[in-house]
């Protein structure tokens, strides 16, 4: 909420007109407020930990176990452990990003959130903020578990580099998760519908548990859309150095594209939530629930 | 009942119309059958009418292909093509896997949706079916769609990747058999996860995949046991969907690679044998399914005990 300043009445006209220093508190309030119950959630009900942690761990397993039915090489099963680190990243960007605000509007709350006075990218940054941390605590596990257990061997050589893909990886995610908030806004069932399609075909097409240049021409169409296709690889490439490449770009030049992804995403989540909101409210969906 | 012994006793309200303590006690016949019937088209329409049918196909069969594309391809980047009878192995237990995952999902979603979306579950629990009959009925609208899937990922194995499918060679009564009973074992593991989102709270939705993606290590759905520690292999050995699994691929390519059986397998050093034979399949599956069926059952009846006496029912969480 905004501090009230002390003093006489103001007129509903000048309490209207924000500075821009209570502008900016209100919004890094509002980051704070909206990421503080998914962070203390995440620690409320520890079953989350079974079912979040150990069972994703479980299927990843999986994925290591046909590669070493097959023989593969080592590096595979880094791949895998990789990937599996990385799907909690995605879960969360379209379970949590881009089908909340549809949640919300079923739960009644989305009118709320339109009504109260501070901008609903503030609101969308503060769940992006607030899952990045149970998420991050996650794939944490899953990678480190993965490579003990698996004995997994990362040889990194550009660490800087690496930890840069890394933060652009989860930026351009979750920019690309507010853009589809945005169309969640103004969906309704279909939404949920596409969440889930948005799983396993998002998974097959980043190249999850193998190498995305093996797709060819679809695999260097996800690398140009897709911010999971081309942040695996250029992860891939940095933290199993020599391992076999399939003539995808160099992580330096993938490290760009995600900069565009992030600059594009972010934009359009921006011009998006502004426009689907108005259409949402002329269409009179904002509030119409259970569709 | 509570309710006849009060109202058979002069209940207030009672002088004009006579409560009758018969119809309290003997529901009206195929009561069940309609409740389930009901269910089931309400959970067909609730699943399928948000799009128009070729729409809603399309997003119904698109994961479970993806997910056997994504294990064709892992086999095509390792083997070169040269894959043999592993990628008849894969794109069976993938196509399988669709049953399980949309069987465990439609049930647990079915608690999920009425108690935090449409906030029915109260209303649906006071209704005088029994709650199983109807959740039962929600479940089958989605194994329906698994069903698809499962067809869709047969049918791109047997087209487009060439598996060696004839119908003269399949043993058409083992399927029959074995579908059947690993149809049924689904639907309890799936009644097994209601009676864990009836307790559970925050993130619920994510519990069934979360648990069909464990179950996908231990089942032999993707690669041989053997490849699996002993401890593991035993567990596998002990659920219902690995017997399932191995019959489904007995009786559409018979002698084919065994996920139980071969080299190194638990199976293999127990019973001397390389592979289990058709009628061990399915006795092994009759035993585990009805061992977790009644396991599914106890603890479903005692999570809807608890979820009574605490008031879990009508406690819609925002999950």
């Amino acid at each position: 909420m905004t501090s009230r300043p002390e003093g006489p009445p103001m007129s509903p006209w000048a309490s209207a007109e924000w500075s821009r220093r209570q502008t900016l508190l209100t919004n890094l309030r509002t980051v704070a407020g909206r990421a503080y119950p998914r962070v203390i959630g995440a620690i409320r009900e520890p079953s989350w930990v079974f079912f979040e942690i150990l069972l994703p761990f479980l299927t990843t397993s999986a994925f290591v176990f046909v590669y070493r039915a097959l023989k593969a090489p080592p590096d595979y099963i880094g791949f895998v452990v990789l990937g599996g680190a990385m799907t909690a990243f995605w879960g969360n960007v379209i379970w949590s990003m881009a089908s909340q605000l549809y949640w919300e509007k079923d739960q009644g709350n989305l009118e709320l959130y339109f009504t109260a006075p501070m901008p609903i990218m503030a609101v969308i940054l503060g769940m992006a903020a607030g899952g990045m941390f149970a998420t991050s605590l996650r794939a944490l596990v899953v990678l480190g578990a993965g490579a003990i257990v698996y004995g997994v061997v990362f040889s990194v050589s550009q660490w800087a580099l690496l930890i840069l893909v890394f933060l652009l990886t989860l930026a351009a995610l979750y920019g690309l998760g507010m853009m589809l908030a945005g169309l969640f806004v103004l969906w309704g069932r279909e939404a949920f519908h596409l969440t889930q399609v948005l799983q396993e075909p998002v998974y097959f097409l980043s190249g999850l548990n193998f190498p995305v240049g093996r797709l060819g021409l679809v695999g260097a169409l996800a690398i140009g859309l897709m911010p999971l296709a081309v942040g695996l690889d250029a992860m891939r490439q940095l933290a199993f150095t020599g391992s076999a490449n399939f003539g995808t770009p160099s992580p330096s030049a993938e490290a760009l594209i995600l900069t565009v992804m992030v600059v594009v995403f972010v934009g359009l989540a921006r011009w998006l939530l502004a426009t689907l909101e108005r259409l949402a409210r002329a269409e009179g969906r904002l509030s119409a629930r259970w569709r | 009942m509570s309710v006849a012994s009060t109202a058979g006793s002069g209940a207030p309200g009672a002088g004009s119309s006579p409560f009758d303590r018969g119809r309290a006690e003997r529901p009206p016949s195929g009561g069940a059958r309609r409740a389930f019937v009901a269910a089931a088209v309400l959970g067909w329409q609730t699943e399928a009418n948000w799009a128009d049918p070729l729409v809603f196909v399309l997003f119904s069969v698109a994961k479970p292909v993806a997910s056997a594309l994504m294990l064709v391809v892992m086999l095509d980047v390792v083997s070169g093509g040269a894959a043999g009878d592993y990628l008849g192995f894969v794109v069976v237990g993938s196509a399988l896997w669709s049953f399980v995952q949309s069987g465990i999902a439609g049930l647990a979603w079915g608690v999920l949706d009425d108690r935090e979306r449409y906030r029915m579950l109260k209303y649906l629990y006071v209704s005088p079916t029994d709650f199983a009959v109807v959740l039962l009925g929600r479940g089958v609208a989605r194994i329906a769609i698994g069903a698809m899937g499962a067809v869709v990922v047969l049918a791109i194995g047997v087209v487009v990747l060439g598996l060696p499918f004839d119908p003269w060679r399949t043993d058409w009564p083992l399927l029959l058999v074995v579908m059947a009973a690993g149809l049924a074992t689904v639907v309890a593991i799936g009644m097994l996860m209601a009676a864990v989102v009836l307790q559970t709270r925050q993130e619920s939705w994510s519990y069934p995949d979360a648990v069909a993606g464990s179950l996908f290590l231990i089942v032999g759905a993707v690669f041989p046991l053997a490849v699996l520690p002993t401890p593991l292999q035993a567990l596998g050995l002990l659920t219902p969907l690995t017997w399932w699994i191995a019959g489904v691929r007995e009786a559409l390519f018979p002698g084919a690679l065994s996920a139980i059986g071969g080299p190194g397998s638990l199976f293999t050093a127990l019973s001397g044998q390389a592979a289990p034979t058709s009628g061990q399949i399915v006795v092994s599956l009759l035993a585990t399914g009805l061992a977790v069926t009644l396991v599914a059952a106890a603890i479903f009846r005692a999570s809807e005990r608890r979820a009574k006496d605490r008031g879990l029912i009508d406690l819609t969480t925002g999950s």
